[in-house]
Parts: structure tokens; C-alpha cells; sequence
């Protein structure tokens, strides 16, 4: 058993989560962990209490997949984490960044610096083309794409006909895929996908995952995907699984058929 | 990242219309306006007659207030007449020629009408003057002793003919019992432009008064002919002497300025003009403007949010909708300039028709109105977009994509209250009328009808929420669901109807308020005039420059003639102190001889003694009497028409300040500071008989250039003073009040096309709402029947806010100036008002509408 299983029960009694350091490591990738939240607890108007004194590390090239049913604070979690949110209490360091108590403007430009998004509803600008779209991030930051870079990511994830297409022009699947391009190009500390798969279908969804995996495995990306779906989460090389606004459970190379029993447990509580 | 700004923009163009539309009208009525002002400054008229001089040294026209813009002075100020010998020594001056000028009408040849002339009140000069013509053509000999003349070549005399001239004689010339006319024989025949009629230099100096009286020994003006190029020497060495005095020195096309000063003073009134329109025009453009793009970034508030998502700060944010607005604004204003330009030329030529502005101005184009645009235009689309891009930018990025595919919930407190607290204000300031009886108290209940609109578009998506809120729970349960989509929707999106709605209200606002201001202080003059004007008759002679003096004795004399007074109008400038510090204001002011011509007119003395206006004395208006510290016994400081200062002692308070003005000048303080001596008009009163009006026609039938009017607006303040162009008789609607007419016209066409656009925006807008409605069942006639309703509720709110916003400055506005709580105007104002802006709602939404339904619902999801 890892570092990451090591003393998970029930209830949460042991609340810090590693994700373990991969085996695979980048030259020049950055030695602190990508994300790391500690004690991070966040109470929503009218005392809903999302997330509660939740630690997580995330090291580099780690793929996570964060679990849980509905209304158990995952997508919190990632807001928090992503730095798209503030938590309430406790620490979230992105990259090595407190973000506590940044500002919206300088957590915008926390988070286009180091943090790259795919959303389910892909948020692709519909009155810009699919290559604006790609370095729309870059340009809001006034940093030059790094060409190379970028044309190498777009035959990766093969939408090289669509660079002068509109996104509405496209399928779901190569716009989800013009959207991992986007959350890539900048070359962040971690990419955060929130229900990557939850709009496609089964053959789209696969590609989709496929991709990101592919990313983590070959260019050592960080990424931290966030889903309900326990045969999206199965590509991922850790899964956290969270009840109530607490991380319940932390397993290494899930299967999906693991994750979902300990769902259905859960849901049976 | 800027030319992704305007891709987006260039992805929603109908929202781009509106703001096109909104900025290219504006653009064009402020480059309008701005041209106006600038010409107001700085337009010359044409050296005309004094075009042959290399150099013209006159006195200063305008008054020069500390730290504020110069006052043009319209009577003409003298020049020591020892002068002209001193100048003509100057190096390189070939001739000095003293010009005088002085009222001389030609009578035609036939029947005894007198000929029109340019400057009646300055048509006859000394020969020498003749020197001043460019280039002019002259057949005969020069006029010599007091029976001979020279008369312009388009008078069409010959030479060795006889002809009639009215002179305005001077009393001082003792000869009051001269006849009206002489017969002179013509000596010679001039050919130039502006040419006029020319006497003996001898002659010419007695007829003009300044053989003796207050202006002996003066000149109207000196000008100089110059040995080739040597003007500038001239120039240079003539201001060097006359440094330290008065004089100006002019050359060039400034020549124009010592013309005929009546008529170059008349340019401010193009200042006046523009200055009066600068305020209700920025109003309305920074809220049609500001409104547009609302809308239009309304309409992009998805694409924002989500580039908050992909990491834009607030800043940009606002920044991108700042700049796309920005690079809309400089394409839609480039056009708009250019009309601007050629709108100021068709409303000078209109003014010029009615006789408003002299035909000889000429507007000054140049750069100016065109960079104040641009940069007004800038600031009002820079401002207004940052500040509909404001709650978007500032959203978390996470809620920026939740809320963009709906409205806000709700609308800002802060802008609720700003709004209702602008309403507060403006109904407020409503209650000025009730103490301030001028035309500026007036002035203030439009503005306060506009002032309040614009707070209730701000409060007005709180205001819609409720309202429709209050009709959906009073709604009967089997109402039709039509009808329950409509009311539904209107609270749903009561910020993007409340959008609708508010420049709607506006409209009825503007339409009521400022036209029946202009109509009740129009009926408010006429109630003081007619009340005031116990005279039935008004004698005038506009082109004879003034009333002859043998004409008053001559009708004293008539049977039945009770009373008979001269009345003259001119300017002068009023220093009071306000808070400590010297405020200078042109005011018309109305000569009146001793005794205030008590048996013609009666002011509504209320403080004080007519009878005393003898020497330097003044009566004020009981309008401003308080506020200027001016009440009986107390002085008063003035710069009379023709640049004189003068302190006068205040002799009376009267109160219909408003028919006739707010000063009244002694006409002993008056002497010898106007152009003309000649009063510009008798009032008679009679016994009533017709015997009495019949002696009355004939007398002013016999005399040449007498005209006989009925007594009424006459002696009215608004009077155009010393334009010399007659303010004589007649029931005319005053200038200002159809051009302020004009103006709601104008500005009224550009809000139903800014509102009309508006609706078409937002129901385009909605193309996904009418296809998720049609995807559920509701059939297109069905929707169409709830866009009516829409309508119809739109149209109905906006009426009523518009009504109940504009009845508190109208009630004020009437109680104030009519003592009566409704304004007086056309009946028919208010429902025409209603009927378009009703009219507009309804095809504003039918049209997209009608489109919308055409695309097929599925299709129209997915697009969107």
C-alpha cells in the first residue's frame, strides 16, 4: 500500500492525502508539489459547509481523479483548488502560490499563469475561431504562444483541419480536444478538468481521456480530474473519493469496478 | 487581444447597429452644435464696404469679462475723430478716411416704397468713405453742398436724377420740424459691394449728430488705404500708437467685425444657441448612447464570462468591451461629424430665412467641433461601457459562467438608489419655476423632467420587477398563457425591459416637459405683454434704420391719439455680484423715455416711481431685482450696448419681467450709445374710434417706410435687440421657441430610432427563449399574441412613468408662471406623444419577432 491509501477510514479520520510522486519524473519539472490544500474548509452563505478542513497534495505528473456523488463538494473542491474560488479557511497553494487572500485580478493572473481549464461545456468563445480560442489565454496574459509548442499539442490531440473553424462548426469531441489544447498551451503547473466526458459520447469521452492520460504519461502533465463517472475516473493513476465535503478515500490505479462499489457503499451509507 | 475585441463584436451585429446608430446621431448633433459655438467665436461677416481699406481701426465691440467668453457688444462704440488726422501721417498710409454712418433710405420711383438696404441703420455715409469701397465703379461727380447725392448702382437711379432720401434726423440737429423726406438731385452713381448712399462729407457729419450732441467729434470708424504692401507696416505701426487705448486694429477678414456691430453682435447669439442646446444634447446622447451599449454588451455578457473562465482579469474585461466600443464609436462618428458639419449649414440657412441670424455670416469650419466630438463621443462610449461591463467583470469567474446564460437576479442597490435619489432631486429642483418667473427658472423644469428620467432608467429594473411581480400574483388563474408569458417574462427580465421602457418614458418626458416648458413661458410672455400693452398700435420703420423724429410730434397731433411713445430695445451687460464674485450678463433692455411711457405701457410697477427714470435711472424686473441687489435707491453697474460703463440708480421694481424684459434703461442714460438715434418704434394709444385708426394708416401711409402693426409682441423682451433688423410688429412666434421646436423634433427622431433599435436588439436576442417556447408547444401565433402583450404592457408603463415623472415640473411650471396648476400648450401633444412611442413599441418587436419565428426552433437552439 502507498502513501496515499496509508490510513484512509471511515469518516475521514485521517484527512491528509497524498498523491504519491509518479514514476515518472520531467527534468526541470519543479521538485514542491503541483497543488497542495491544507485544513481547507469552505462555508457558503447560509452555513452549507461544501468543503471541511479538506488536505490534499497533488505532486507533479500525477493524474488524480476526484470522485463522489452529487452535492459531496467535489466541484468545490476543484474550485478551491484551481484557485477559482477562495476557501474559507485553511491554505491552497498552487505551484508553490498561496492563494489565500489574493484578490480576484491577481488570482486571475495566478491562475493563467500556472493553472489550465476543460470545462463539460467545453467554454469555447463561439464568435472566435478555434485557433483564437487556443491562444485566447496567452493573450490575455500578453505572452507570446510558444508556436512549436502549440502545433505539436494540435496534431497530438489531432485538430489540425479545425485551427479556422468556429467552434460551433465542430463536433463535441474536437471541441473538448480544442479545449485540452487551450488548457495546455500555456504550459501550466496543472491542468483541472471538471466532467470532461460529461457532455460526449462513449466514443468521444474515450478519445477525451485517452488524451489526457496520454498528456500525463508523456509530457508529465499534472492533471486533476474531476467527475462522477467511475469509468472516467479509471484512467486516472490516484482517485480520491469524497462524502460531505471530506475526502473519504484515496486509491491507487482504481479500477472501475472498485470505485464503483465503494460509490454504491457510499450511497448506501 | 484587442482584434479578438472586435471579432466578438463583429459576431453580434444588430446589438453594433444600435450602437452605431446611437454614436453616429450623436456625433452629428454635437459636431452640429459644435460649429454653431465655434461660428458664434469666430465668424466674421465680409469686409463688404470696408473691403477697399488696408486697415480699419475701430472700437471694441464685445465686452471682455474677467474669465469668461468676450460678450458681443451690438451698438456701435465711437472713434475720437482726431484721430484720423494722426494716422493719415503714418509711414506707407496713402489715405485716412473717418467713416461715419447714419440711417439714409432711398424712396423708390413709383409708388414710394422705400428700397431695402443692408444696414438701414447705417446706409448713408460721407463721400470720403467711398474711398473704403473695393475697387468701385463710380459714374458722376462727387455730391457737393447739402442737395446732392450719391447713390448705390443697385438703387437704380441715374445720374442728374432726383430722388427722395429719408434721413433718421438727429434731434440734435435742431431741425425737428424737417420734412420726413428731402428730394436730393444724384451727383453720381457708385457700383460696389455694400455700397450705400453717399452725402457731402459736410452734410454727412451734421446727419449722422456728430456736429453736436453726445457723439461729437467722433467717427464710426478710421479706415486706412496703404501704399502697396505695406498693410502689415501700417498695421504694426498704427497698433503701436494706439497702444494703450480701446481701438482695434484690424486687417483681413476681421475687417468684417466693424461693419455693421448690430450684425456681427448677432453671431452670439449662435453661442447662445449652441450653449442653451449643449446640455439637454449631452443628456440625451450619453443616455442613448449609454443605453446601446448596454445591450450590446448585454448581448456578449456569455462570451465575457467566459473569458473570465480562461483566465481575463476585471480589468480586461472591461477594458475589451471599453475598446470594442471605442473602435465602433470612431467608425460611426466619422460619418456622423461629416453630417454634423452639413446639419450646422442647413440650420444656419434656416436661421438665416427667418431672419434670426444675418444672411452675410458665414459659418467657420474648421477642425475643432470635430476633435471636441471625438473626444465627447469617446468619453461618454468609454465611460458608459466600462460601466455595463462593470458587474460581469467583477463576477467570480465560476458564477460568471453559471449567471451568463440568465439575467442578473437582481438588479444593483446601488443603482436603485442612485436612481430614485436623481428623481428626488430633479422633482426638487422642479419647484424653481415657483420663485424664478425668467426663462432659466422655466428652463429648469425640462431639465428636471430630463433629469428624472434618467433616474427612473436607473431605478427602473427594481421599479418593472415589482410592477410585474404585483400584476403575476393579481393575475386571475385562467388567464391566457399568452398573457402569463408576458407578465412572467417582464419580471423575469426586468432589467432588459426596464432597458426598454426607460427611453420610452424618456421620451414622453422630453416631448411634455421641454415643449410645454417653451409653450407655457411662450403663453406666460404673451398673458405679461398683452396685459401690459395698453397700446393698440405700433409704428415701426425697419427699413428706415428708426422712427424718424418728426414722426412722434406729427401723430400727438392726430385726433384721437391719446398716447404716443418711443420704444427702443437694445443690449447691455449686467455686473452683479454672485457669492462674492462679478458675474457679467447680457440682458435686452427696453429704452423708455421719462415717465416710463406710462400712457402705452404699463410694466406692473410694484416698487418705486416711472416718473423718476430721468438722467441715470433704471427700473429692473421684480425676476431678478432681489437676487442682483437691486431694488429702488439701490445702483446698479452696466455696460451699455455700445461698450460705456455706466452706474445707474434703480428707480422702480416692475413686474412683467417676463413680457418685457429685465431691465429698463432711462433714455437720457441710453443717449448717444446707439447706432441709432431714431427709437426703433412708437406705440400709440388711441381712443379706440376708427376714426383715430384711419388718421393712423394714413400718416404712416403718407410717410415713406413707416409700417402700422397691431400692439402686442412689439415691445416683447425677446425681442432681438439691436440687430437693426427691425424688431418691429407682428404676433410671430419668438425664434427661440421654434427652434427649440426644431430641436425636440430632431433630438425626439434620434430616441424612437435609438429605442426602436433597442427593441430589436433585445428581442433578438431572445431567439432561444421563442424557440425553447415553441419546442414546448406554444405555436407561433401564440408567441406572437405574448410579444403583443409585451408591447403593450411596455408602451403602457412607459407612458404612465413618463406621465407621473413629468406632472410634478409641469404643475410647478404652471402654478409658477400662469398661476394655475397645468401648463398651457396643443392638446393634442400628449396623445400623439403616446400614439408613436406606442406605435413604436409595437413594430419594434413585431419585425424580429416575425423574423425569429421564421427559423425553424431546433435550428435556432443550436445556433445559439
Amino acid at each position: 500500500m502507498s502513501a496515499l491509501g496509508r490510513g484512509f477510514g471511515r469518516g475521514g479520520a485521517v484527512r491528509a492525502v497524498e498523491a504519491v510522486r509518479p514514476a515518472v519524473r520531467v527534468e526541470g519539472a519543479p521538485a514542491g508539489p503541483a497543488v497542495a490544500l491544507s485544513q481547507v474548509s469552505k462555508v457558503y452563505g447560509g452555513g452549507v459547509r461544501a468543503l471541511d478542513d479538506v488536505s490534499l497534495t497533488v505532486w507533479p505528473g500525477a493524474f488524480v481523479a476526484v470522485m463522489g456523488p452529487s452535492g459531496s463538494g467535489k466541484s468545490t473542491l476543484m474550485h478551491c483548488a484551481a484557485g477559482l474560488d477562495t476557501p474559507t479557511s485553511g491554505s491552497v497553494r498552487i505551484d508553490g502560490h498561496e492563494i489565500a487572500g489574493l484578490d480576484e485580478t491577481r488570482r486571475t493572473e495566478l491562475r493563467r499563469d500556472r493553472v489550465g481549464f476543460v470545462f463539460q461545456a467545453y467554454n469555447l468563445i463561439p464568435s472566435l475561431t478555434i485557433a483564437d480560442n487556443i491562444t485566447l489565454p496567452l493573450r490575455l496574459a500578453s505572452r507570446k504562444p510558444d508556436r512549436e509548442w502549440v502545433s505539436a499539442l494540435v496534431e497530438r490531440v489531432g485538430i489540425a483541419g479545425c485551427l479556422d473553424r468556429r467552434p460551433a462548426e465542430l463536433s463535441g469531441g474536437q471541441q473538448q480536444r480544442a479545449a485540452v489544447v487551450r488548457a495546455l498551451a500555456a504550459r501550466p503547473a496543472v491542468v483541472f478538468a471538471d466532467e470532461p466526458t460529461g457532455a460526449l459520447d462513449l466514443h468521444s469521452a474515450r478519445q477525451v481521456l485517452q488524451l489526457l492520460r496520454g498528456l500525463v504519461d508523456e509530457f508529465g502533465q499534472t492533471v486533476v480530474m474531476v467527475t462522477h463517472d467511475p469509468a472516467a475516473a479509471a484512467w486516472a493513476h490516484h482517485a480520491v473519493v469524497m462524502a460531505d465535503g471530506r475526502v473519504v478515500e484515496g486509491l491507487d490505479a482504481p479500477t472501475a469496478a472498485s470505485l464503483a462499489d465503494r460509490l454504491i457503499a457510499l450511497g448506501g451509507r | 487581444m484587442l482584434h479578438l475585441a472586435l471579432r466578438m463584436a463583429a459576431h453580434k451585429l444588430t446589438a453594433l447597429i444600435a450602437v452605431a446608430c446611437a454614436v453616429l446621431g450623436g456625433a452629428a448633433l454635437l459636431t452640429g452644435t459644435g460649429v454653431l459655438a465655434e461660428s458664434g467665436l469666430r465668424s466674421h461677416v465680409p469686409p463688404g464696404r470696408l473691403g477697399g481699406a488696408d486697415v480699419v481701426v475701430a472700437a471694441d465691440q464685445e465686452f471682455h469679462p474677467a474669465g469668461d467668453l468676450p460678450i458681443a457688444l451690438p451698438e456701435r462704440a465711437t472713434v475720437p475723430a482726431g484721430l484720423v488726422g494722426r494716422l493719415a501721417e503714418v509711414d506707407g498710409v496713402t489715405a485716412a478716411v473717418g467713416d461715419v454712418g447714419f440711417p439714409a433710405a432711398l424712396v423708390g420711383p413709383g409708388d414710394g416704397r422705400v428700397l431695402p438696404a443692408e444696414d438701414p441703420g447705417a446706409s448713408g455715409h460721407g463721400w470720403s468713405s467711398t474711398a473704403l469701397l473695393p475697387k468701385p465703379r463710380i459714374e458722376g461727380h462727387p455730391p457737393s453742398g447739402a442737395g446732392e447725392v450719391a447713390v448705390p448702382a443697385s438703387a437704380g437711379f441715374r445720374v442728374g436724377e432726383r430722388v427722395r432720401v429719408v434721413t433718421g434726423d438727429r434731434p440734435s440737429a435742431a431741425s425737428g420740424a424737417r420734412k420726413p423726406s428731402s428730394s436730393y438731385l444724384v451727383s453720381a452713381v457708385v457700383d460696389a459691394p455694400g455700397a450705400g448712399v453717399y452725402f457731402a462729407d459736410g452734410t454727412a457729419r451734421r446727419l449722422s449728430g456728430r456736429a453736436g450732441g453726445p457723439r461729437a467729434g467722433t467717427v464710426d470708424l478710421i479706415g486706412l488705404r496703404t501704399a502697396p504692401g505695406a498693410a502689415d507696416s501700417v498695421a504694426a505701426a498704427v497698433r503701436e500708437q494706439l497702444a494703450g487705448t480701446k481701438l482695434k486694429v484690424l486687417t483681413g477678414p476681421d475687417r468684417g467685425t466693424a461693419v455693421a456691430p448690430g450684425v456681427s453682435a448677432a453671431r452670439s447669439m449662435l453661442l447662445l444657441l449652441a450653449g442653451s442646446l449643449a446640455g439637454i444634447l449631452l443628456m440625451v446622447i450619453g443616455f442613448v448612447t449609454a443605453g446601446a451599449l448596454s445591450a450590446s454588451i448585454a448581448g456578449q455578457r456569455r462570451d465575457l464570462a467566459l473569458m473570465r473562465a480562461v483566465g481575463a482579469t476585471p480589468r480586461q474585461i472591461r477594458r475589451l468591451a471599453a475598446f470594442q466600443a471605442s473602435a465602433i464609436a470612431v467608425a460611426a462618428a466619422v460619418p456622423g461629424i461629416v453630417l454634423g458639419y452639413l446639419l450646422a449649414g442647413r440650420f444656419s440657412q434656416v436661421l438665416a430665412d427667418r431672419a434670426v441670424l444675418p444672411r452675410e455670416l458665414p459659418l467657420t469650419v474648421s477642425p475643432l467641433p470635430t476633435l471636441a466630438t471625438l473626444v465627447l463621443m469617446l468619453a461618454v462610449v468609454q465611460v458608459s461601457a466600462r460601466c455595463a461591463a462593470w458587474r460581469t467583470s467583477r463576477l467570480p469567474a465560476t458564477e460568471a459562467v453559471a449567471e451568463s446564460r440568465s439575467e442578473p437576479r437582481t438588479p444593483s442597490r446601488a443603482r436603485t438608489l442612485t436612481g430614485l435619489l436623481l428623481i428626488a432631486v430633479a422633482t426638487a429642483s422642479a419647484v424653481t419655476p415657483l420663485f424664478a418667473r425668467t426663462m432659466l427658472g422655466a428652463t429648469s423644469a425640462s431639465i428636471a423632467g430630463i433629469v428624472a428620467a434618467i433616474g427612473l432608467a436607473l431605478s427602473g429594473p427594481a421599479l418593472v420587477k415589482s410592477a410585474g411581480g404585483a400584476a403575476l400574483r393579481r393575475m386571475r388563474p385562467g388567464a391566457s398563457a399568452p398573457s402569463r408569458l408576458a407578465v412572467a417574462g417582464l419580471r423575469a427580465h426586468a432589467l432588459r425591459f426596464s432597458g426598454v421602457i426607460s427611453p420610452l418614458a424618456m421620451g414622453i418626458v422630453f416631448v411634455l416637459t421641454y415643449t410645454l416648458t417653451q409653450t407655457t413661458v411662450l403663453a406666460a410672455t404673451r398673458q405679461d405683454v398683452r396685459a401690459g400693452t395698453l397700446a393698440q398700435y405700433t409704428l415701426s420703420a425697419p427699413r428706415l434704420g428708426g422712427v424718424p423724429a418728426g414722426t412722434l410730434p406729427a401723430l400727438r397731433r392726430l385726433p384721437g391719439v391719446k398716447a404716443a411713445e418711443p420704444v427702443t430695445s437694445t443690449t447691455a451687460v449686467w455686473q452683479y455680484q454672485v457669492f462674492g464674485e462679478t458675474t457679467s450678463e447680457p440682458a435686452s433692455a427696453m429704452i423708455l423715455p421719462p415717465g416710463g411711457a406710462a400712457g402705452v405701457l404699463d410694466l406692473g410697477v410694484r416698487d418705486g416711481d416711472l416718473a423718476r427714470l430721468k438722467g441715470a435711472t433704471v427700473a429692473v424686473s421684480s425676476a431678478v431685482a432681489a437676487a442682483r441687489d437691486a431694488e429702488p435707491g439701490g445702483r446698479v453697474r452696466l455696460i451699455l450696448g455700445d461698450g460705456a460703463r455706466v452706474t445707474a440708480r434703480v428707480v422702480a421694481v416692475y413686474d412683467r419681467g417676463l413680457g418685457f424684459g429685465p431691465l429698463v434703461l432711462s433714455r437720457d442714460l441710453a443717449a448717444g450709445h446707439t447706432t441709432v438715434a431714431a427709437a426703433q418704434s412708437v406705440l400709440v394709444r388711441t381712443d379706440g374710434s376708427a376714426t383715430a385708426g384711419d388718421a393712423l394708416a394714413a400718416l404712416a401711409g403718407e410717410r415713406s417706410g413707416l409700417v402700422l402693426s397691431g400692439a402686442g409682441a412689439g415691445a416683447g423682451a425677446g425681442a432681438d435687440a439691436g440687430t437693426g433688423s427691425g424688431s418691429g410688429a407682428g404676433q410671430q412666434t419668438p425664434p427661440e421657441v421654434w427652434i427649440n421646436l426644431a430641436v425636440i423634433v430632431v433630438l425626439l427622431a434620434y430616441l424612437l430610432l435609438s429605442i426602436a433599435n433597442k427593441l430589436v436588439t433585445a428581442t433578438v436576442q431572445r431567439r432561444t427563449e421563442i424557440a425553447a417556447l415553441r419546442l414546448v408547444g406554444t405555436t407561433p401565433g401564440q408567441v406572437r399574441a405574448m410579444m403583443r402583450r409585451e408591447a403593450a404592457m411596455v408602451a403602457a408603463m412607459a407612458c404612465g412613468a413618463g406621465l407621473v415623472v413629468s406632472a410634478v415640473p409641469l404643475v410647478l411650471l404652471g402654478q409658477g408662471f400662469l398661476g394655475r396648476p397645468w401648463p398651457a400648450g396643443p392638446v393634442w401633444l400628449l396623445p400623439v406623444a403616446v400614439a408613436v412611442l406606442t406605435a413604436t413599441s409595437f413594430v419594434a418587436l413585431e419585425l424580429p419577432t416575425r423574423r425569429a419565428l421564421r427559423t425553424p426552433p431546433a435550428e435556432a437552439l443550436r445556433a445559439a
